[in-house]
């Protein structure tokens, strides 16, 4: 379809622009006035934090959102689209960062899905044959009858790409496509990027992450609040150019000042050989130890699914074990319900916050007694003292910095930062020993970083011992004092932080254990 | 979860960031009247006049003090199947076997008044009345309470069920055998009917001038205040509200999600069930198996429930208002009043009432987008 | 005595012939439900269907190749305005779908429109005029054990197994099936690849109303010939469990209607063979089932991850913010 001239010529062509396009969802403007062109045969990185407005733009350009203002162009045409079918049609595709696809179909079926040129009887056996070898053409192979839920992230992340491709696009969005992929998987990924675009199509390659951006990117345009900031050549940019194209600010990193756990300071949590199962059944977490001291930091760094969920879920009294010991300061846990880790004195902020962590219909204060609820001096029973409920909501919402209108308004109308702050307040306010903390500050703008960073921090200086997990390396060696690998439900090392690199970690997650 | 904008061509709905407060009266007013509209039509299109229909519903529901005492006694009923819904919704226990536990209710409640017999105490046989009409009802959800709870079975089409084997039950008990709440002598020898209770067992009225108030409506609403007092002001209350809305949030503050969800079960039933010994107590005075199903008090108090937006103080009125259009309903039966049209007015109710919550929800905004789009484009 | 006398041949004949609009109304709540649309209004869909179809049968003039058709198609009609109504409400107003449904089944149901109707136009004074009779297949109505089973029922029950390999067939094998699938199972993903969720959610909606429809006109047209209020009796209910039962599969839901059908219809069949069983234990016996098998039912899907649509009862809400 596309000569090997108009290729070359690619250097100039848009494949797909934005003009002046703005939208605006209830009490926030997500694009305000962006314009980006995105060439034929090039990566184009839509780089920005959380909540700059990239997701909004693609999902512009793929047909799902309507700009209130400004509108779009492929090909230098204007297009206007009003379902994504539309976007299909003009030959983009988007690979979301969630995947859409349907854990019960096959690989084929999710593949077939949709497509246009397919009618009537599906002849399925003709059409497994096709993908396989559309497959091997892009260097992706996947098992075409394989169901979905059997295959791992990285294979069904291809499974995605495929679909795009069968769909024939030339444009492909790609949405924070590394997040859930191990360093390896994400190097292949990258490659495999680099030869479609040399192929004649162009890539959208949204990303927050610095430095894959400069290394897989022809060019970046930068989002900010969102507005577009800059469009540059990443030749010719380094990543502290970046970086403050992207923050608009001095990026402090956050070092966490204490020093950690004072010599002699007691074990408050020792885990001795844990193992639990997963949702379905499957072997979870597999022998699992290790202990933590009062004051202490301890990150557990790994790729989502790897097991972190399952062992904090254990730790929490939400989830069976089906070997091992947990051991709370001397004291031993040992039934399967939230009740005991909270008498005990564990607490646990889980990372699906408002689903979870939070009564989201409920008010600030209401949320704030919710594992106190049974105590004196919010319960006197049968009834809740709602006048000692609201002076400690005042109390507490003062001294953990909560900003809402008032301690009545419901924690789902609080921003994200809020909401976690309110999550902190209960569960410090109960005087833990232990703080069990999962991926705090996914989905938070910066300052709300900082501000959870410092939050975790302090409670450390205070005594708690705190198990931190979470997928964001920066954050891992930031705060910890000792930093354990989780892999296939293995700890795979533990080492001090000041003996740790950043590679040494990145390829632990990865599952080679031979780096440590 | 958030709510996102809706569109309809060039009209979209919005989420609203605030409700203002008066939408939580106008919206149930606007629905109801929108369902008389809406019935005025079926009864115009069917060669009725809606005017004279409606007219005449209004005179024999609230026309007067005579009209209004039957109005009472036909919310009664309402008032305790709605509070039944209005509770157990609430935490998301979809109980809609209201129907079964009122009839469980009557039986088990007139059985105690038929066996203290009458040389009983009245002060000691109506709340006894009370008591196993509400244990009866709380045993008869329970059964899709604990499935709910303990075999994740759905408890929408249990409950149900359970409405038509109560109904099977109740009908053996007078037609099928010679039970002991069966009428044996006299007519009753011959026409199958339930046993009379005895007059001490009779709950009285409260006379006001002409208007009469039965005991039953007043014991419903103090139950109801007392219900709203449990919901909003104890830690039992502040469980359900966890569990109903955020069941995964209950489980990690070390609630029992099950345990709270079969107690609010059973809470219930026992509303059903109390209902049904009100209605042996203060109106039928023996169990009636026919008159009971015909009258399909649990399903109408799903309306009742809806149309109160679930709280249990504004189920109080609402029931007064549907028992007035069932009272018009009994009172004008016949070729003046269209049979089934007191089940159309309630399912339009209950229509208009989901349809209005939308606007509690989300705000009317004109959609500008295209048009912009393609005069710059 | 001939063997068709035999009393299991008598009823497994009866659970086909009881059990066929238990197999009507459960097939479109499968379609309806694969969409993931649950309606709860089944009941009054089919209370509506089966008064159109009987004022169809009375009223219009004829022959039985005319009227009854036709019937039928009135039947379809006005359960498809229940159904109608149900869409409306759910899948563009995004309203919960569980109240929506039993709003549906009030407003249509015994004590509702189906009843107001049913008055207006004086139903249930006598038999419908036309109505679905007994055939004999191939002449082999007759023929020993397989005759009265398979060669002596209603046209409806024939039409009734080729819908259920029709939709098996449009489930399965082909691609509005797989979309109708897609949806069901996660509407984002449909969505994103261009399938208007919407309009699948309408359309099956829509069908399995027409199906509730003609489920209700078994019991106007054959079962029951002279209509009363509420003479489904609670069917439409247990047509939503079959759906749970037969796991959302056309095939397995026939299975379930003819043994809830056997059940329905075992108290007529034992009292006319003069077998003294409590006629309160068999009438409740179809009630108790149900339940039974329910619990059965969801303790094993919570095994063998053979779960409902995976978005069944959500609204599918387009614009993520």
């Amino acid at each position: 379809m596309l000569s090997p001239d108009s290729v070359t010529g690619a250097a100039t062509a848009s494949a797909v622009a934005a003009f002046g396009v703005t939208k605006r969802f209830p009490g926030v403007i997500a694009n305000d006035d962006v314009s980006v062109d995105i060439r034929v045969g090039e990566v184009h990185a839509l780089l920005g934090e959380n909540g700059a407005g990239k997701t909004t733009l693609s999902n512009i350009f793929t047909g799902l959102y309507r700009p209130d203002e400004g509108f779009i162009t492929v090909g230098g045409e204007p297009k206007v689209f009003t379902t994504p079918k539309d976007a299909i049609d003009c030959g983009i595709g988007m690979v979301h960062q969630h995947f859409r696809l349907i854990p019960n179909f096959t690989v084929a079926e999710n593949i077939v899905c949709g497509l246009q040129d397919v009618r009537g009887r599906l002849p399925m056996r003709q059409i497994e044959e096709e993908i396989a070898a559309l497959a091997d053409e892009v260097g992706m192979p996947v098992n075409p009858r394989a169901r979905i839920w059997q295959l791992s992230v990285g294979e069904q992340q291809r499974v995605e790409i495929l679909k795009v491709l069968r769909r024939n696009a030339t444009i492909l969005i790609m949405d924070e496509p590394t997040a859930v992929l191990t360093p390896n998987e994400a190097d292949g990924l990258m490659e495999n990027l680099r030869t479609m675009v040399s192929n004649g199509r162009s890539v959208i390659f949204i990303s927050h992450k610095l430095g894959e951006v400069l290394r897989v990117a022809d060019r970046v345009s930068v989002l900010r609040d969102g507005k577009c900031v800059s469009t540059v050549d990443s030749s010719s940019v380094n990543r502290q150019e970046l970086a403050s194209l992207m923050v608009g600010r001095e990026v402090e990193s956050v070092q966490r000042s204490g020093s950690g756990p004072l010599p002699g300071a007691a074990t408050v949590l020792t885990v001795t050989n844990l193992s639990a199962d997963g949702d379905r059944g499957l072997s979870a977490v597999n022998d699992v130890s290790f202990s933590v001291k009062a004051g202490e930091i301890l990150g557990i760094a790994g790729v989502a699914g790897n097991g972190q969920r399952e062992l904090v879920e254990v730790l929490a009294g939400l989830r069976e074990r089906t070997n091992g010991v947990i051991d709370v300061d001397g004291e031993k846990m040992d039934r399967v319900d939230a009740r005991y880790p909270i008498r005990m004195g564990v607490a646990y902020i889980p990372q699906d916050r408002l689903g979870t962590g939070l009564a989201p219909d409920l008010s600030i204060a209401e949320n704030l007694i919710l594992k106190r609820y049974r105590r004196p001096p919010v319960s006197r029973p049968p009834f809740l003292r709602s006048q000692v409920i609201a002076d400690e909501a005042d109390v507490l919402m003062t001294q953990f910095d909560v900003r809402a209108p008032s301690a009545q308004t419901p924690t789902r109308r609080l921003s994200g930062g809020n909401v976690q702050k309110v999550l902190l307040a209960r569960e410090m306010s109960g005087s833990p020993k232990v703080l069990v903390v999962s991926t705090p500050t996914q989905g938070l703008d910066v300052g709300a970083v900082a501000t959870v960073h410092q939050l975790l921090s302090d409670a450390a200086e205070r005594g708690v011992g705190i198990v931190l997990v979470s997928e964001d390396l920066d954050e891992i060696f930031a705060l910890s004092d000792r930093i354990a690998v989780m892999y296939e439900g293995r700890i795979l090392s533990t080492m001090a932080r000041q003996d740790a690199s950043i590679e040494q970690v990145g390829m632990l997650m990865g599952g080679s254990v031979g780096a440590a | 979860m958030k709510l996102k904008p809706l569109r309809f061509g060039r009209v979209r709905l919005e989420p609203r960031v605030d409700v203002p407060k008066y939408l939580n009266f106008a919206v149930p007013i606007g629905s109801f009247l929108a369902a008389l509209v809406v019935g005025g039509i079926v009864l115009f299109a069917t060669g009725n006049n809606p005017f004279s229909v409606y007219q005449r519903i209004f005179e024999r529901a609230f026309g007067s003090a005579d009209a209004l005492s039957g109005s009472m006694v036909a919310a009664s009923p309402l008032l305790f199947t709605g509070l039944c819904a209005a509770v157990a919704f609430k935490v998301g226990f979809f109980n809609i076997g209201g129907e079964g536990q009122f009839y469980i209710g009557a039986i088990m409640s007139s059985g105690i008044a038929l066996s203290m017999g009458a040389d009983a105490q009245g002060w000691l046989v109506i709340p006894m009345m009370v008591i196993f009409g509400a244990l009866g009802g709380a045993l008869w959800a329970a059964i899709p309470g604990v499935l709910r709870s303990y075999f994740r079975t759905n408890e929408i089409i249990t409950s149900l069920m359970l409405n038509y084997v109560a109904g099977v039950l109740a009908t053996y008990l007078i037609f099928e055998s010679d039970s002991f709440w069966r009428e044996l002598t006299g007519t009753g020898a011959v026409f199958p009917k339930g046993k009379v209770i005895p007059n001490v067992a009779w709950w009285p009225d409260f006379s006001l001038g002409d208007f009469v108030l039965p005991l039953a409506f007043v014991l419903g609403g103090v139950i109801a205040v007392w219900l709203w007092v449990l919901q909003r002001k104890t830690r039992f209350g502040y469980e359900m509200r966890v569990v109903g809305g955020a069941p995964s949030t209950a489980r990690y503050a070390g609630m029992r999600p099950a345990r709270v969800i079969l107690a609010v079960a059973a809470l219930s039933g026992a509303m059903a069930g109390i209902g049904g010994a009100a209605d042996v107590g203060n109106f039928r005075h023996a169990l009636d198996p026919k008159g009971l199903q015909q009258s399909g008090y649990g399903y109408a108090g799903i309306v009742v429930a809806a149309l109160a937006r679930l709280n249990p103080i504004a189920t109080v009125f609402v029931a007064i208002i549907l028992g007035g259009i069932t009272n018009a309903g009994y009172a004008l039966q016949g070729p003046n009043f269209p049979s089934g049209l007191v089940g159309v007015l309630q399912g339009l109710i209950l229509f208009c009432t989901l349809g209005g919550e939308v606007l509690v929800r989300y705000r009317l905004v004109r959609d500008h987008s295209q048009l912009k789009l393609s005069v710059t484009a | 005595m001939s063997i068709n006398d035999n009393l299991f041949i008598v009823i497994a004949a009866s659970a086909i012939f009881y059990g066929t609009p238990l197999l009507f109304a459960a097939l479109g709540e499968v379609f309806s439900e694969r969409s993931g649309v649950i309606n709860l209004g089944v009941e009054g869909m089919m209370l509506l269907g089966a008064v159109a179809a009987a004022w169809v049968s009375t009223n219009v003039d004829g022959n039985g190749a005319f009227v009854l058709p036709l019937a039928l198609l009135a039947a379809m009609v006005a359960a498809m305005f229940g159904a109608l109504i149900h869409a409306f409400l759910t899948i563009t107003l995004r309203v919960n779908q569980i109240i929506s449904g039993l709003a549906l089944t009030i407003f249509a149901g015994g004590f509702g429109l189906s009843s107001y109707l049913a008055n207006e136009w004086k139903l249930g004074r006598e038999p419908v005029s036309f109505q679905f009779n007994r055939l004999d297949v191939f002449g082999l109505a007759d023929a020993p054990i397989v005759g009265p089973i398979l060669f002596n029922q209603t046209l409806l029950t024939y039409i009734s197994w080729a819908l259920v390999i029709l939709g098996s067939f449009y489930l399965f094998r082909t691609k509005a099936g797989l979309h109708l699938r897609a949806v069901g199972e996660s509407p984002q993903t449909a969505d994103s690849v261009g399938i208007s969720v919407t309009k699948y959610r309408y359309f099956h909606v829509l069908l399995g109303g027409a199906l509730a429809g003609v489920a209700g006109s078994c019991f106007t047209l054959s079962i029951i010939p002279t209509w009363s209020d509420g003479l489904t009796k609670g069917q439409g209910w247990i047509a939503l469990a079959l759906v749970i039962f037969g796991f959302w599969r056309p095939d397995l839901t026939l299975v379930g209607a003819y043994l809830f059908g056997a059940l329905s219809s075992l108290s007529l069949t034992l009292q006319a063979r003069g077998i003294d069983i409590s006629s309160a234990i068999l009438n409740s016996l179809p009630y108790v089932a149900t339940i039974v098998v329910l619990v059965a039912v969801s303790n094993s899907a919570k095994r063998r991850r053979l779960g409902a649509p995976a978005s069944l009862g959500q609204p599918y809400e387009r614009e993520e913010r």
